[in-house]
This record gives C-alpha cells, structure tokens and sequence, in this order.
C-alpha cells in the first residue's frame, strides 16, 4: 500500500515535534532536577527542614532547609527568607552570602535562603531567558538559578478558577495559591504553598522570632521598588532604618502595611505572631515587562536600552543608569545593609521583647560593591564537608 | 608659646563644628512657633508618621503636649485645638492609595479641606517632603498633586534637596514668597524639630 504525501508529511512533522517535546523535557527535567550548592559558616548550629514543621511537605518540593545560627548567648531571634519569589535572585544570593559569612554575637539568626523551593525548579512559563545566571569567584564560575515566581504546577495542580486566600477570602489571581508572598497564614492541610507558608508561620511561633525580614526585589517600573514595606509594629523601626541609609548609603523608601492586602508577609506574619515583620525591595530590570534581550547578563548586571529610554522619559519609578545597570552585587549589597539597618534600630529602639538585641556580623554594602558576590562564596569542593548543602 | 599655638588651634577647629553641623539645614531660617502643632500627611504615605517619629527622636518636643499626630484630619480638626501651626508631610503611598480604600481624588479634596480650614482659622501650614520624589509628569503621579495641594498657600516650606533638583520649590517660593528650607537629609529634620 503506497502512504499519500499528506501523510507522510504529517508523520514527518509528529516525529520532529516529538523529537523537540523530547529535548526539552531533558532540559526541563535536568533543570528541575539541579539543586544549588552552597556552603554555611562555621557559626552553622542546626540545620533542618522545613516538613519538621509541616509533615506533609516532606518529600515534596516544597520542603526546603532551615539553618540556625545561635550565638549560646541570650538575645533576640531573626529571621531571613531568601527566594520567596525565585525570580528574584539577588535574596537568595543575600542569603548564600549571609549564610557563609555570618557570626552571631548575642543572639540566633534563622536563613531559609529558598522560601519557595518549587518555584527554582522551573523558569517563568511563557517567557524566553537563560536558565541561569553566572557568578565569578576566586575558585571559577559558579552558576544560580533564574526561577520563577510562582511554585512550579508539576508540585501543585490544578490551579482554582479564583484563588481565595485563607482565611479572609479575598479573591485573588488563580495563580497566587502558587506564590508563596499571597498564601500567608497558610494551614496545615492546604495547597502546597499554604503548607509552606504555614511552615514558616511556625517557626515564627514556635521560635519566638523577634524580628523576621522577607527579602524580594522589583522593577524599576514598579512603585513599590526601594523600598521597606512594614508591618504597623515595625513601620518606625522601618522608617529610621530607611532614613539612615538614604541619609549616607542608598535611598530607601519605606511604606506601612496595607491593611486590606492580604496573604503578604509584611501583613500576616505581624497579624498572626508577635514578631516585627519587614519586607525589602532592591531595584531589578530582570523583572521589568519592557526590557529588551534577556541576555546572560540581563540578571547579574542589569544594563538594557529600552529600560534607559523608559528612564530618560521620567516612566521608572526610581532613578535607572544605564551605564551602572542594577548590578547583582548593588542589589544583594543592599538587602544585607537593609536587613543589618533594621536589626540595628531594633537594637537602637529597644523594641525588641524583654531588650533581647541581636549581634550580627556579615557583609556590608560597601564590601559588597567593592569585592562583588563571588567574592564571599566558598568553594563547595574545597569547603567542610559538614558546611556544604544542596538547595 | 607652643602650647598656647596647640590650644589656639584646637579651638579654631572646635568653633568650625558647629558651622558643619548647621550645614546639613540651609535656606531660610527655621520658624518657631508658640503652643502645638499638629503633625499630618498628605497623599495617605508614611510621611506623617515619620515626621512624628523625628518630632518624638528630638528630645525636645512631647507628643500630646507639644505636638499632636492626627492621621487623616478634616476641617473640624483644625479647630479642635489651638494649633500654632499644622505640618503637612507630603507623600503617596506607592502601595497604591486604593489599598486604603480611597482614591488620589478623594485624598485630594480631603487635603483641599484642610487647607482652606486652616486659611480661615488663620493656622499657618508648614509643606514638609522628607521622602525623595521620583520627579515626573506623569498626569497619574499623586505625589505632584499633592504639593500643588499644599504648597500654593503654605507658609513655609521643608523639604529634603533631593526634591528639588529641579527647582520644584524654589518656584514656589519666587510665586508666592513662602520661605523654604532645604534639609540635607530626613534625619535632618530632627534637628530642625528642636529649633522650632
């Protein structure tokens, strides 16, 4: 029997299509599948996960690793949350840094470097952009993901036609049961990132964290950008942290909590514990919709034409220098300078309970901006065993 | 001899301190006022806030006594005590003033209402920006709404000079002869408060 042409075109075209789908479940299987090496200071006390909180999360994507700092000497207790939207780089990489360079005086320090663990396991979905961005060190090129915002549907699906947040029952986008910084409080048997989220809720609790600060970054055409958003407890502690960096280090503005946006963390996290909840912005074109390319060096430096001429018609909402970009070093810089800035009016304002204050070294701004990252990541390979993790 | 040199110098060095220190507030002279002020914002941001948080950071100055935080005042509250003055703090809120359940047009005639109550009660209005305006155009930004609100008829104007690096309030003061104050930065302000 002799195949008709259309056929053996269509046949033609199966097997290409099939061929791509193939190639690119490796890709999308391999990245899935490509956990972050990082290595924690000697100063590193306990590790956990976070299904210790929430069994279910156990096996899944959504647990993730939970480091504990503490001094042994009586104090207050931190927290700080990288990689609430993985899209946004430079926390995590604020929490890498922090994580391998940290000593604790007085006091205990929590990292979870990757809040939304599922959402580094895929890139944004529709979008065209490398996988990775690239980091120099002193021991050669080490590579981070780009991620996504949202936590990846293979580990929660399907998605509601509304999504209403619990318990307030604002209806939110579908895709916010999927975004870790819209499902606070969270509940214990929920959608995967309302466990999540109720995890993070415990350790607040349960902890008694005194000050707990979630780390995201914006585009430079979104208003909340720069910026310390603070929950009613902390908005004056907030406010001088952001007055005293803009007087001497970065501008830094501050806003307070709406109380009507629900699900956030800089709102929940202060409604339903005691702790001082702040969340902080950096500025990043990587996330802005109009940027041209999305090049390698899109992530880390930050530098695009259609952005320039957004600024030079007066549409971004903070100042953009093309020539400067927004560089990885500026924005992890600032997060680390923003956190240190807020424990220390909390120490300054004794606002903490009982005048527990906490002791902190790690890397300053200027430290960062002169050294760049890769300066203060340690060489996994070389490193303590015990020190290295995969995240 | 070389004592009285070394001793001549360092209080030649002493006298300079507080010529630096005066720098970081420039411009026309700080005005004081007799009784309490009122502290407030306009355009729903943190502003007012943060200008009761420098008020209270000043050593001098007593909340409740000496100033009095009102948070969204309307005409009534203008009269509701003997205010020497009423500082106005400019600034929106950039997480959208429809998180506060009202619109920029609302906060607006709110502001306008204030404003033409204090006229007729004769309460001067100090316009004060601590927080760097991103200067634009742009018809939407509530921000410019809110200065032109309140800084046509203030009687003094404080701002930080980043805000007017283009002159935004220096045409102001030509227009209408307010005196303006530059501060260097918002901390700045807290020294400014123990002149008043």
């Amino acid at each position: 029997m002799k195949m008709s042409k259309s056929i053996l075109v269509k046949l033609i075209a199966l097997a290409v299509a099939l061929v791509l789908a193939a190639l690119a479940g490796v890709e999308f299987y391999n990245y899935r599948h490509t956990p972050e090496t990082v290595v924690a200071s000697s100063a590193l006390t306990e590790t956990h996960m976070l299904s210790e909180w929430v069994p279910s999360l156990k096996g899944t994507f959504g647990d993730t690793p939970v480091f504990f700092f503490d001094s042994g000497v009586e104090g207050g207790t931190m927290l700080y949350l990288g990689g609430t939207h993985p899209y946004e780089p430079a926390t995590s990489m604020s929490a890498y840094v922090m994580l391998n360079n940290i000593t604790v005086q007085k006091g205990r320090v929590i990292i979870i470097p990757q809040a939304n663990r599922s959402a580094t396991t895929l890139g944004m979905l529709g979008n065209a952009y490398p996988p990775y961005y690239k980091v120099e060190t002193e021991w050669g090129t080490a590579q981070f993901k780009n991620g996504d915002r949202w936590a990846n549907p293979l580990d929660s699906w399907p998605d509601p036609f509304t999504y209403m947040h619990y318990p307030s029952n604002l209806a939110l986008t579908y895709q916010d049961i999927r975004n870790v910084n819209r499902c606070y409080p969270g509940r214990p048997d929920g959608s995967l990132i309302e466990r999540v989220c109720f995890a993070i809720m415990e350790i607040i609790r349960n902890e008694d964290v005194d000050i707990a600060i979630d780390s995201h970054e914006a585009a430079v055409m979104y208003p909340v950008v720069e910026t310390y958003v603070a929950h009613d407890r902390a908005l004056d502690m907030a406010m001088m942290a952001s007055m005293s960096l803009s007087a001497d280090r970065f501008y830094m503005k501050c806003e307070a909590s709406p109380k009507n946006l629900r699900g956030l963390s800089h709102r929940e996290w202060g409604d339903y514990s005691d702790t001082l909840a702040v969340l902080m912005e950096t500025p990043h074109t990587f996330t802005d919709w109009i940027v041209g390319p999305m090049t390698d060096d899109l992530q880390p430096v930050g530098q695009d034409e259609i952005l320039k001429i957004a600024a030079e018609h007066g549409l971004t909402y903070v100042d953009y220098d093309y020539e400067f970009g927004t560089p990885l070093k500026y924005r992890v810089g600032r997060h680390l300078e923003g956190a240190k800035e807020v424990l220390s009016w909390a120490n300054d304002m004794q606002l903490m309970w009982e005048n527990k204050d906490i002791q902190v070294t790690w890397p300053s701004y200027n430290e960062l901006m002169e050294k760049d990252c890769g300066y203060f990541l340690e060489n996994p390979e070389t490193a303590d065993p015990s020190l290295v993790f995969e995240i | 001899m070389k004592k009285i040199v070394s001793f001549a110098l360092v209080l030649a060095l002493l006298m300079t301190i507080p010529m630096f220190a005066s720098a970081a507030i420039s411009g026309d002279p700080v005005m004081t006022f007799d009784g309490p002020v009122m502290i407030t914002n306009a355009g729903q941001g943190p502003g007012g806030k943060m200008g009761r948080l420098l008020f209270s950071r000043a050593g001098t100055l007593v909340e409740e006594q000496d100033f009095f935080y009102v948070d969204v005042p309307y005409a009534a509250d203008v009269t509701a005590r003997e205010y020497s003055a009423i500082f106005v703090v400019i600034g929106s809120t950039d997480k959208g003033l429809g998180a506060t359940g009202i619109t920029i047009d609302e906060e607006i005639a709110r502001v306008n209402e204030v404003m033409a109550a204090a006229k007729e009660a004769n309460v001067p209005v100090v316009a004060v920006m601590l927080e760097k305006d991103k200067r634009s155009d742009v018809a939407t930004n509530s921000n410019e709404r809110c200065i032109d609100a309140v800084c046509p008829s203030a009687s003094w104007m404080v701002v930080i000079k980043d805000v007017n690096t283009d002159g935004r309030y220096d045409a102001f003061k030509t227009a209408n002869g307010t005196p303006l104050t530059i501060l260097d930065n918002s901390m700045d302000f807290i020294e400014l408060a123990k002149q008043i």
